[in-house]
C-alpha cells in the first residue's frame, strides 16, 4: 500500500531524510519510531504529497506522490503534529468541510458516523474553540478518516494529551487496522510496542532498525542478559566468580546484584548456578532480563554516533 | 474550489465581527450618501456616483479587514499544511478564497443600492452613470482584494497582514498625487495610470465605460491572484 524507495529531502546542505526505503502492506500498523528532528514528519509530508522529495519516489497505493499528488492526497488521510482547527467552526461543520473537500458524496451520514466513531457525538454543535485538547485530537482524528482512506498518516497523535486520552487515541488507531494501513510516528517507545505490527526505527533521516517490536528485540538483543544475586560474597568476590564462568561477556553491577551478558543463543543458568553452589555462597536471584525497546534504542542510536 | 467558497463566505456570515463590518461600512456610505444629498436639494443636482466614489478610497481600509484572516489565520493555525494534503490544487484555495471575499464584498455593495433606489425615487438621475460607477467600483473591490488577499500568505499575523496590505494599497492609491508633483507631463500621466484612482476616478466615476479601465482591473487581480498562489505554493518547499 505504501512503497517507499530511497527517498532523500534535503534542505540546503541539512538532509532531513536520508535514502529511506520500507513497505507497509494492507491492514498494518506501522510505527516510524526516532528521537525530535529525526526525519519523522518530513517523511510524513513527503507521503502526503505535502512536500516533494529531493530523490527518490514513494508510491501510495500505486501512485507517485509527486506526480499522481491529487490521487494520492485523495486516498491518504492525515493528522499533522499540530492538529488542525478552525476555532470558529463547529464539529459537525468541521467535519463535514474536510469531507467535501476530499470528495465525500452525500457527507452528512458519514460525518455522524465518524464523529460518533471519535466520541464527540454529544460536542458535535460546540464550537471548536471550546473543546479541550484531547477532543481536538479525536476531531483531528475524524477529520482524518472522514474520506475512508486507504492510508492513514498520524504525526505523533498521542503528544500533549493527558493519558486517558492517550489511551483512547491509541484505541482508537488500534481500531483502524482493520481497513486501513497506518503509519503512526512517535518517539514513545512503549507506545510503538503497543500499538504498532511493525516498527522503523529513524535517526538521522535513516532507518537504523526495522521489524515487529517483538522480533525487533530479539535481533537486536547483542546477546542474553541474566540478573544475578548473590548472597554470601562481597562485591569483588562475586564480580570474580562470574566472570569466570564460560560463556559471560560482561558483568555490571545493578543494585545488589548483576547484571551479565551471554553469547545470544546460548543458556548458561544451570552453569551460573553450579559454580554459585561450588563457590559457597546462595544463589538467591537468577533470571533473564528482557530488554525494553527503550533500551534497544538508545543502544542503537549509541553506537551510531 | 467551490466548497472552500461556501466556506469563507459562510465564515464572515458566521462571526459577529463581519456583521459589524457591514454596519460599518453602511453607516459610512448612508452619512456620505445623506450629505450629499442635502448639498444636491440647492446647490448641485445629485451625483449618482457619490457612494462608489467614496468606496474608493474606504476599499483602501476595508478590503484588508476583509481579506487579512484569509491565509494568515490558516498557517497559523496548521490548517494550509492539512489544505495542502487535500485533493484541491493551490489555485483552488486561493481563488476559492478569493471569490468568497470578492462575493462578500459583493452583497455589501448590493447593499448600497438602495441609496440609488432613493434617488430614483426623488429626483431624476442619469442611470448610466450609476451603472457605469457601480460597475468599476465592483471590480476596483476586486482588486483591492486580491491585493489584500497576497498580504495575507506573505505574513501569520493579521495586523501585520491588514497594515501591509493598507500601506500598498495606499501607495496605489496616491500614486495619483505623486503625478502632481511631477513637472513631466508625460510622466506624471504614466504615474496617474498606474494607480487604482486612475482608472476610476475620471473613468467609471464620471460614467465612462472605458475596456483599458476594466483590463487594468481584471489585470490587477490576475496578478496578485498568481504571485499569491506562488506564495502558498512556496509553503510545500519550505524547511
Amino acid at each position: 500500500m505504501i512503497e517507499v524507495r530511497n527517498l532523500t529531502k534535503r534542505f540546503g546542505s541539512h538532509t532531513a531524510v536520508d535514502d529511506l526505503s520500507f513497505d507497509a502492506q494492507p491492514g498494518e500498523i506501522v510505527g516510524i519510531l526516532g528521537p525530535n528532528g529525526a526525519g519523522k514528519t518530513t517523511t510524513m509530508r513527503m507521503l502526503t504529497g505535502f512536500m516533494p522529495p529531493t530523490s527518490g519516489t514513494a508510491k501510495i497505493a500505486g501512485f507517485d506522490v509527486f506526480n499522481d499528488s491529487l490521487e494520492v492526497r485523495a486516498r491518504v488521510g492525515y493528522l499533522p503534529e499540530q492538529v488542525p482547527v478552525y476555532p470558529d467552526m463547529t464539529v459537525r461543520g468541521y467535519v463535514t468541510f474536510w469531507a467535501e473537500l476530499r470528495g465525500v458524496r452525500k457527507p452528512h451520514a458519514r460525518v455522524d458516523e465518524v464523529i460518533e466513531r471519535v466520541q464527540l457525538t454529544d460536542r458535535r454543535n460546540s464550537l471548536i474553540r471550546n473543546l479541550s485538547k484531547g477532543m481536538r485530537q479525536r476531531l483531528g482524528l475524524a477529520q482524518a478518516i472522514v474520506h475512508d482512506p486507504q492510508v492513514i498518516i498520524l504525526d505523533e497523535p498521542t503528544i500533549g494529551i493527558d493519558p486517558q486520552q492517550v489511551i483512547e487515541v491509541r484505541e482508537t488507531v488500534r481500531q483502524f487496522r482493520t481497513k486501513h494501513t497506518v503509519l503512526f510516528s512517535t518517539h514513545i517507545l512503549s507506545e510503538a510496542e503497543q500499538i504498532c505490527d511493525r516498527v522503523l526505527i529513524i535517526h538521522q533521516g535513516r532507518i537504523v532498525a526495522e521489524g515487529a517490536p517483538a522480533t525487533l528485540r530479539q535481533q537486536l538483543q547483542p546477546g542474553a542478559h541474566l540478573y544475578v544475586l548473590i548472597g554470601g560474597a562481597d562485591e569483588a568476590q562475586a564480580r570474580n566468580l562470574l566472570e569466570h564462568i564460560p560463556g559471560v561477556q560482561s558483568v555490571q553491577a545493578q543494585g545488589e546484584g548483576f547484571t551479565i551478558r551471554t553469547q545470544p543463543d546460548v543458556d548458561i543458568r544451570a552453569e551460573v548456578s553450579e559454580s554459585v553452589m561450588r563457590a559457597g555462597f546462595a544463589l538467591l536471584e537468577l533470571r533473564p532480563v528482557a530488554m525494553t525497546l527503550e533500551d534497544i534504542f538508545l543502544d542503537i542510536v549509541g553506537r551510531k554516533t | 474550489m467551490w466548497i472552500i467558497f461556501r466556506r469563507e463566505v459562510g465564515q464572515y456570515f458566521a462571526s459577529p465581527v463581519a456583521y459589524l463590518i457591514a454596519a460599518g461600512f453602511l453607516v459610512l456610505t448612508a452619512l456620505i450618501f445623506n450629505n450629499d444629498l442635502t448639498v444636491s436639494a440647492t446647490v448641485k443636482p445629485a451625483s449618482p456616483s457619490v457612494v462608489p466614489a467614496f468606496l474608493s478610497f474606504a476599499l483602501v481600509f476595508f478590503a484588508p479587514l476583509l481579506t487579512m484572516r484569509m491565509l494568515a489565520e490558516e498557517s497559523r493555525e496548521g490548517t494550509l499544511e492539512l489544505l495542502l494534503t487535500a485533493p484541491v490544487t493551490d489555485s483552488a484555495i486561493v481563488l476559492g478564497k478569493f471569490l468568497g471575499a470578492w462575493f462578500y464584498y459583493t452583497m455589501l455593495l448590493a447593499l448600497t443600492l438602495v441609496y440609488q433606489v432613493i434617488l430614483v425615487s426623488v429626483t431624476q438621475p442619469d442611470l448610466g452613470h450609476a451603472i457605469s460607477a457601480y460597475i468599476g467600483i465592483w471590480l476596483y473591490g476586486g482588486a483591492t482584494i486580491a491585493v489584500g488577499l497576497l498580504f495575507s500568505a506573505l505574513t501569520e499575523n493579521q495586523v501585520i497582514a491588514a497594515f501591509l496590505a493598507t500601506a500598498a494599497l495606499l501607495i496605489l492609491w496616491l500614486g495619483g498625487l505623486a503625478g502632481q508633483i511631477v513637472a513631466n507631463l508625460d510622466l506624471a500621466r504614466m504615474l496617474y495610470t498606474l494607480t487604482l484612482q486612475g482608472h476610476f476616478t475620471s473613468s467609471f466615476a464620471v460614467g465612462l465605460l472605458r475596456v483599458e479601465d476594466a483590463a487594468y482591473y481584471a489585470g490587477m487581480m490576475a496578478i496578485m491572484l498568481f504571485i499569491t498562489i506562488r506564495i502558498v505554493e512556496s509553503h510545500r518547499w519550505r524547511g
